[in-house]
């Protein structure tokens, strides 16, 4: 099956879901309309041989990180010597369209068909929230509660959403553009 | 009083549940891992398998540091086979930045994965005997994974972390002595496979401790999204590098090896036999490896690849390893998941563990072969 033939299969069920403007390279790339549309999307790829959940993950597009608190010696030329002045800093690029949103990614794998889609979701940063796939894809229930520790994603019917990753002390979402990193005591 | 009058006669007994904690310090979890259980005399009611001991978080260092820096971050994922961690982020890094590798890179990467395939291999057929209560093959197989180990260092200077993998290609060509010390070594192995199974995977006490024991279904296995030999040991035949092929694979004759049941001891096997198929790839890269450079040409020394996504996977000693890249045009990364095998294969412990006696669960921790470098990031 071809990307373009999985596209119109998909479209001629559910007409709203549109290919994204920016695909991921090699693969079909679809996006959502509204997270209602999730579990249906999901429920029928997994009829049609997609019941393989290879990956549930999350962007935020807010803007780049102040690198600043992440690396000592930003050096972007790693040819340069030690202690050179640096020749790039990590900054945010002109033109390119950051937004208060998070996109939450997840790709579908056919052993069948030997093909991988990729599905997106927009929502807003201040409420992140989504339907978890936990009873579609046992794999979900972890995935889930990584984005949901690291990214602050709820997804709505998880059976158990708590932190998986980061130690219970730790304030915040990590991979948030806006984290700012609490000194605790561990530092030093 | 005959035997059932004199049971009769005991009153039932009243067994309170209890709560054990494995790990996170405990040889058998082969890394920093820690589960929670409850069992009710010897039997699990309930299994929470504690991670994040490990977290370093790689995916946020990524979005701080130049594309060429981040291979040495994959390095520290599975540490135990890195080669297929260099590997994926340089492929879905080039896949950003419109490079190609050179074709002798790519035969010099299929060969190093699958020697690192055998190391890491190696690595789990020694301790999951320790794990079942047999120390003698873990000598023989660490004999064997010091020689891997040992070309590896010949070739980049390194035993574990090898950053040798890079964008555009590889750091250094091979030399005609590690070429000549490498078909030395695939002589010398072969017939030790052999060995291993008359050592360990035939070896009646090590075949009761494991056979039918953890039973995953293929169901199962396609619902926890297992990969690797965890998933191919319930008798799905899936293999990145059929399904998906990168690095030239499809040039190679391999065979995708199944368990039947999806018992331990059928991933245990499948991972055994997967090195006489990893040897018989090597063996295929050597006899064709072609001529030229091992760099391409145009990999900048700041990449700032153009605005995209790319998404690369590769069939790493665990299983399915992936990595999606977003980049915004900038120096760094703006985003870097890792999808890690070792994470999804050990998710399913929750499940599996419960009703099986305390004595299998090593059976089943070890048989999953995670690596809690690449659970945690």
């Amino acid at each position: 099956m071809t990307q373009d033939e999985l596209l119109a299969k998909m479209q001629k069920k559910f007409p709203k879901a549109a290919k994204t403007a920016v695909q991921v390279k090699d693969y079909l790339t679809v996006s959502l309309p509204s997270k209602d549309d999730l579990i249906p999307v999901a429920a029928w790829l997994k009829k049609e041989g997609f019941d393989y959940l290879d990956m549930l993950t999350a962007v935020d597009y807010l803007g780049p990180v102040d690198m600043k608190g992440y690396i000592r010696q930003a050096n972007f030329n790693v040819f340069l010597p030690e202690g050179a002045a640096p020749q790039a800093e990590s900054a945010a690029v002109a033109g390119y369209a950051y937004r208060p949103v998070l996109e939450l990614v997840w790709a579908f794998v056919s052993m069948k068909d030997k093909a991988r889609i990729f599905v997106k979701l927009e929502v807003p940063r201040d409420a992140a929230r989504a339907p978890s796939l936990s009873g579609l894809f046992k794999s979900a229930d972890w995935q889930e509660r990584e984005v949901f520790d690291l990214f602050g994603v709820v997804y709505d019917g998880h059976p158990n959403l708590t932190k998986i990753l980061t130690p219970d002390f730790l304030q915040g979402h990590p991979l948030r553009k806006d984290y700012v990193h609490i000194k605790d005591r561990y530092d030093e | 009083m005959t035997s059932e009058a004199a049971t009769a006669a005991i009153p039932a007994l009243r067994s309170d549940q209890l709560f054990v904690n494995l790990g996170p310090q405990h040889p058998s979890t082969h890394g920093v891992l820690r589960v929670g259980l409850t069992i009710e005399g010897e039997v699990i009611v309930k299994a929470v398998p504690d991670i994040g001991y490990l977290h370093r978080g790689t995916e946020k260092l990524a979005e701080a540091r130049g594309y060429h820096h981040c291979v040495v971050l994959t390095d520290r994922w599975d540490y135990v086979a890195s080669m297929p961690n260099n590997l994926v982020f340089c492929l879905a890094a080039e896949k950003l930045l419109g490079v190609k590798a050179t074709p002798r890179a790519d035969a010099l990467r299929v060969m190093m994965c699958e020697l690192n395939r055998i190391a890491s291999h190696l690595l789990f057929v020694g301790t999951y005997g320790i794990d079942i209560g047999a120390f003698t093959p873990f000598l023989y197989a660490f004999r064997e994974r010091e020689m891997i180990l040992d070309l590896f260092e010949m070739v980049c200077g390194a035993r574990l972390t090898y950053n040798y993998i890079r964008l555009g290609g590889v750091m250094v060509d091979v030399t005609p002595e590690w070429t000549a010390k490498l078909k030395e070594f695939l002589e010398y192995f072969k017939p030790k496979i052999d060995e291993y199974d008359q050592l360990l995977s035939y070896n009646p006490i090590f075949m009761a401790r494991t056979q039918g024991v953890g039973l995953i279904t293929a169901a199962e296995a396609v619902s926890w999204s297992l990969s690797g030999p965890n998933l191919r040991g319930s008798g799905v035949v899936y293999d990145a590098r059929k399904a998906d092929p990168y690095c030239g694979y499809e040039n190679y004759d391999f065979d995708v090896v199944v368990g039947k049941e999806g018992s331990c001891w059928d991933r245990y096997f499948c991972r055994v036999t997967e090195m006489r198929q990893s040897v018989r790839i090597v063996e295929q890269v050597l006899a064709k490896l072609p001529e030229g450079p091992v760099m391409a040409a145009g990999v900048a020394k700041i990449p700032k690849p153009a605005p995209g996504e790319a998404y690369a996977h590769v069939e790493a000693a665990r299983g399915d390893l992936g990595v999606h890249l977003v980049s915004d045009g900038g120096v760094s990364p703006f985003r870097m998941h890792v999808r890690a095998p070792s994470f999804l294969n050990l998710a399913i412990l929750q499940e599996k563990l419960v009703g099986m006696k305390i004595s299998d669960v090593i059976a089943l921790l070890g048989s999953t072969d995670i690596v809690l470098g690449e659970v945690d990031r």
